[in-house]
């Protein structure tokens, strides 16, 4: 790819003359912050979008790539971030979509399985083709994907953060297929923000950063350390500096939890625990194992069956998201765009948006502009939010900066509890940097009791004090010392390979 | 405002003229098919409404219910629920102060009072229809726009029945009420204008909206359940509350709007079905994109082209059929309403400014190298 530059509809742009190759028998990471352009320059390459200038070459032939089917056609296969599959198909079917096998006019689903089956095996992918998608676990869908690249005849093969959905062990046997992959002749380029698996696997490593390249490097020259500068520009320290939490009296009692979804699973099985004054607990699990569930119950989004939620010695149960808050809920949401901001909105609007009904903010029957427009100012300033000015709608904001409005706003409510789902998802380094370190400020200024839930182990590992596991709706591991907790020890209370006893665990909940 | 959102304002212009040629356009087309003389026909249609200063007075007079209308569409389309019940408000409204007016024509009270009694009616005639849609949604999740048409041609009925048995006066050959009382009969403005007091209603009632709407709190939680549901009830906003507010105060609107064209236009009740007044003001607000401060200019814009189209209508001795208006305000509706319409446009601009600035800053970066 040579020189290419892409300027989306909102003005951004996101990649300035950006050269990148990758070579046979190559594992090749395409590395940089958030928003440094790694998906939209592999977008391209995959024919999802369009670029401005520049030219493709695959094998040495300029390409005009047109559309993913044109793409596919071209040997590109991608593996999304988010998965595209159709839940309630089989394996072989997901698998043969678009190639599928046929017999007197009709869907063959025989040679589909075998066809599917065939080149698992050769590829050493353990997958049922007979299985349907909506059973399978993450792992194996991202193997299903991959499998429908590779019967299509991908010769490059683009993973989009491969590894952030994975367990630890389910992240090696990735590497070990790659590795399979790169020496029967594919071309594999691994877009990651995740310094010691691109060390790991991978042979070049070309940085992107704010859509310029930053040139094109051999893995054994360069260190984690380096590679980082290289992407932020300056260094980023990986370890968050912070002393003992001084814990004091409860902010939140959960006891014996329980939530039913509409089908009759426990989605929250008996849960209890409970989070005090001055401490960051973390939970960490799979995803899909009842965090996003006790998410809903805490910011009053989500109703639940039976147990008892208790904020600030108040009971929670049918109270409004409002009174919640009242009682000293802060909430940042999993889906920013979603629950954290209405993006056609302002950037005064939205940071303001759980508070302009405050006395302070009224001048009698009218909202008081000048008062808004001076506490969003300062709060601008303040998280750094780069914006064109407070009137500015959201959606046209990055990321990043779109996150530093939900925390300008969740930060500064004055609540003495913070939910923070996922806060750092997808967005830049040095802004996820920031707000881990504004949740462990808090709580160590200003005594407010956290809860973060999170798919980013080093997060959870790093912020919290106390850490617990859930899996199946249950707590299966408490630790009391998050950073003594081994990567390793954590994946297998996630997977299920170990589990605390409940007399284990309870002085820990 | 940056860069980008320069383009982006601007071009919305430049899409919304684009528009209005284009249906012209389409409307010359026709008129060639179907008229003889249609140089002629389009010049009438399009300068016809300024030919004379009663026209002008027309146009103005005929945009007061559109602006009234409007405004109370802004409220329901802000929080995106589509309560048309507005239709049906309309016609009951004007019973109403007929109604109300007639049986209180004995007590010779004076005008100011009559006037806050009988507006007093229309707005509570206006909340009462409109929450029987807000309620059952609210409760029931019963769909808004199907149960508010319905409800439309109840009310229409209704209202007919109560013309029909309680307020026809027998001595008339049609039906129709009474002559309401003098005290309710607004005054007309601007002399040779002729343009009825009622215009005075409108433009308050504008002016408050827009304030309710961008300097109120109730605005502004309006607004953001209208963008984004699901992010207003994290952050704390009673969604339900609110959207059913809005609702409520976009049928107090209706019911102003009705009381008002009534008493403008009319010295007796004789509105036997649903006058379209509801819809349009859907349409209005649609040209408006929500906004109440453009809600008069979409509305003198509608009025000014059913003028053209009544006027040309009778120059031509009915050979060009009002109706062809309603093929133009199709084809606008339509090209507005098409957000993508020439967005390809509006993107290449964007990325020619994108390229500037990406070029003066390679410029800055290569001379402090």
């Amino acid at each position: 790819m040579e020189n290419i530059t892409k300027i989306y509809s909102n003005g951004f742009v996101a990649n300035k003359g950006i050269t990148f190759g990758v070579g046979e028998n190559e594992i090749h990471a395409l590395v940089g912050e958030n928003g440094a352009g790694k998906t939209t320059l592999m977008k391209i390459l995959f024919g999802m979008e369009n670029c401005q200038e520049g030219k493709i070459y695959i094998n040495g032939k300029e390409e005009k790539i047109t559309s993913p089917l044109d793409a596919i056609d071209k040997g590109v296969g991608m593996v999304h971030q988010h998965f595209m599959l159709l839940p309630s198909l089989s394996v072989a079917e997901n698998v043969t979509l678009g190639v599928e096998p046929m017999k007197h006019g009709l869907f063959d689903f025989e040679a589909a399985v075998k066809a599917t089956q065939e080149i698992a095996d050769k590829y050493k992918f353990k997958v049922d083709a007979r299985a349907k998608v909506r059973d399978l676990s993450v792992g194996q869908m991202q193997k299903v994907e991959i499998l429908k690249a590779l019967i299509k005849g991908a010769k490059i093969l683009i993973l989009d953060e491969p590894t952030a959905v994975l367990t630890p062990q389910e992240t090696e046997e990735l590497f070990e297929q790659l590795f399979l992959l790169r020496d029967t002749g594919v071309s594999v380029i691994f877009i990651s923000h995740k310094l010691e698996e691109v060390m790991h696997i991978c042979s070049k490593i070309t940085v992107l950063r704010h859509g310029y390249c930053m040139g094109t490097y051999d893995a054994k020259d360069l260190t984690e350390a380096s590679l980082s500068k290289m992407m932020v520009g300056r260094d980023v320290v990986l370890k968050i500096e912070k002393e003992d939490p001084k814990v004091g009296k409860p902010i939140v009692e959960i006891k014996d939890l329980v939530k039913i979804d509409p089908s009759g699973k426990h989605v929250i099985d008996g849960v209890s625990f409970s989070i005090h004054e001055g401490e960051v607990v973390g939970i960490a699990g799979v995803e899909g194992n009842g965090q996003d569930e006790v998410s809903d119950v805490l910011c009053g989004m989500g109703g639940f069956a039976s147990g008892e939620v208790k904020l600030n010695d108040k009971s929670i149960k049918g109270k409004s998201v409002r009174a919640i808050r009242d009682m000293g809920l802060a909430y940042i949401a999993e889906d920013r765009m979603v629950y954290g901001v209405a993006g056609e909105m302002s950037i005064k609007m939205n940071i303001v948006a759980d508070r302009f009904d405050k006395k302070e903010f009224k001048n009698g029957l009218f909202l008081n502009q000048a008062h808004v427009n001076e506490v969003v100012d300062k709060y601008i300033k303040e998280f750094e939010i780069a914006c064109d000015g407070r009137d500015q709608p959201v959606r046209m904001l990055s990321g990043g900066n779109i996150q530093k409005v939900v925390v300008a706003r969740e930060f500064t409510s004055g609540a003495n509890f913070i939910l923070a789902n996922q806060p750092t998802r997808g967005i830049d380094v040095g802004t996820a940097e920031m707000i881990r370190k504004t949740i462990v400020r808090k709580s160590r200024n200003d005594g407010t009791a956290t809860l973060l839930i999170s798919a980013d182990l080093n997060e959870v590992l790093e912020c919290s004090d106390r850490l617990l596991v859930m899996r199946k709706g249950k707590i299966v591991a408490a630790f009391p010392k998050a950073n003594e907790v081994s990567e390793e020890t954590l994946g297998e209370y996630m997977l299920g390979v170990k589990e605390m006893t409940m007399e284990e665990m309870e002085a820990l909940l | 405002m940056n860069k980008t959102q320069k383009i982006e304002t601007g071009m919305e212009l430049v899409r919304i003229l684009i528009c209005l040629l284009i249906a012209y356009a389409a409307a010359l087309v026709i008129l060639f098919l179907i008229a003889d003389d249609p140089w002629f026909v389009i010049k009438t249609f399009i300068t016809g409404p300024f030919s004379s200063p009663r026209r002008i007075g027309s146009v103005i007079n005929q945009s007061i219910p559109f602006i009234l209308c409007g405004l109370s569409m802004c409220f329901v389309y802000a929080v995106n629920k589509f309560n048309l019940a507005a239709e049906g408000i309309f016609m009951m409204s004007g019973c109403m102060v007929a109604l109300v007016g007639l049986s209180l024509a004995d007590y010779n009270l004076p005008s100011i009072v009559m006037m806050i009694i009988v507006y007093a009616v229309a707005i509570v005639t206006g909340i009462v229809l409109d929450y029987i849609p807000a309620i059952l949604d609210r409760k029931f999740n019963a769909n808004v726009v199907v149960v508010s048409l319905m409800l439309n041609s109840i009310v229409g009925f209704f209202a007919y029945w109560v013309l029909q048995n309680k307020l026809a006066d027998p001595k008339k050959s049609s039906v129709e009420s009474r002559t309401i009382p003098a005290s309710i009969q607004m005054p007309d403005l601007f002399g040779k204008l002729k343009v009825p007091a009622g215009l005075i209603i409108a433009l308050v009632c504008t002016v408050i909206v827009s304030i309710v709407f961008y300097r109120t709190s109730f605005g502004w939680k309006m607004r953001i359940v209208g963008s984004n549901p699901r992010f207003a009830k994290a952050t704390g906003l009673n969604v339900l509350s609110i959207s059913f507010a809005a609702q409520l105060a976009g049928g107090a609107l209706a019911g102003i709007a009705g009381a008002t064209e009534f008493m403008d236009n009319y010295k007796t009740f004789k509105w036997t079905t649903t006058t379209g007044h509801g819809f349009d003001g859907l349409l209005v607000a649609v040209l408006a994109k929500k906004n109440p401060r453009l809600v008069p200019i979409g509305a003198l814009f509608l009025a000014y082209i059913r003028i053209g189209a009544e006027y040309l209508n009778s120059k031509s001795n009915g050979a060009v059929p009002k109706e062809f208006i309603t093929v133009i305000q199709g084809i606008i509706i339509l090209l507005i309403a098409a957000e993508s319409f020439l967005s390809g446009t509006k993107n290449k601009i964007i990325f020619k400014e994108a390229q500037k600035r990406l070029d003066a800053e390679k410029a800055k970066n290569t001379a402090a190298a």
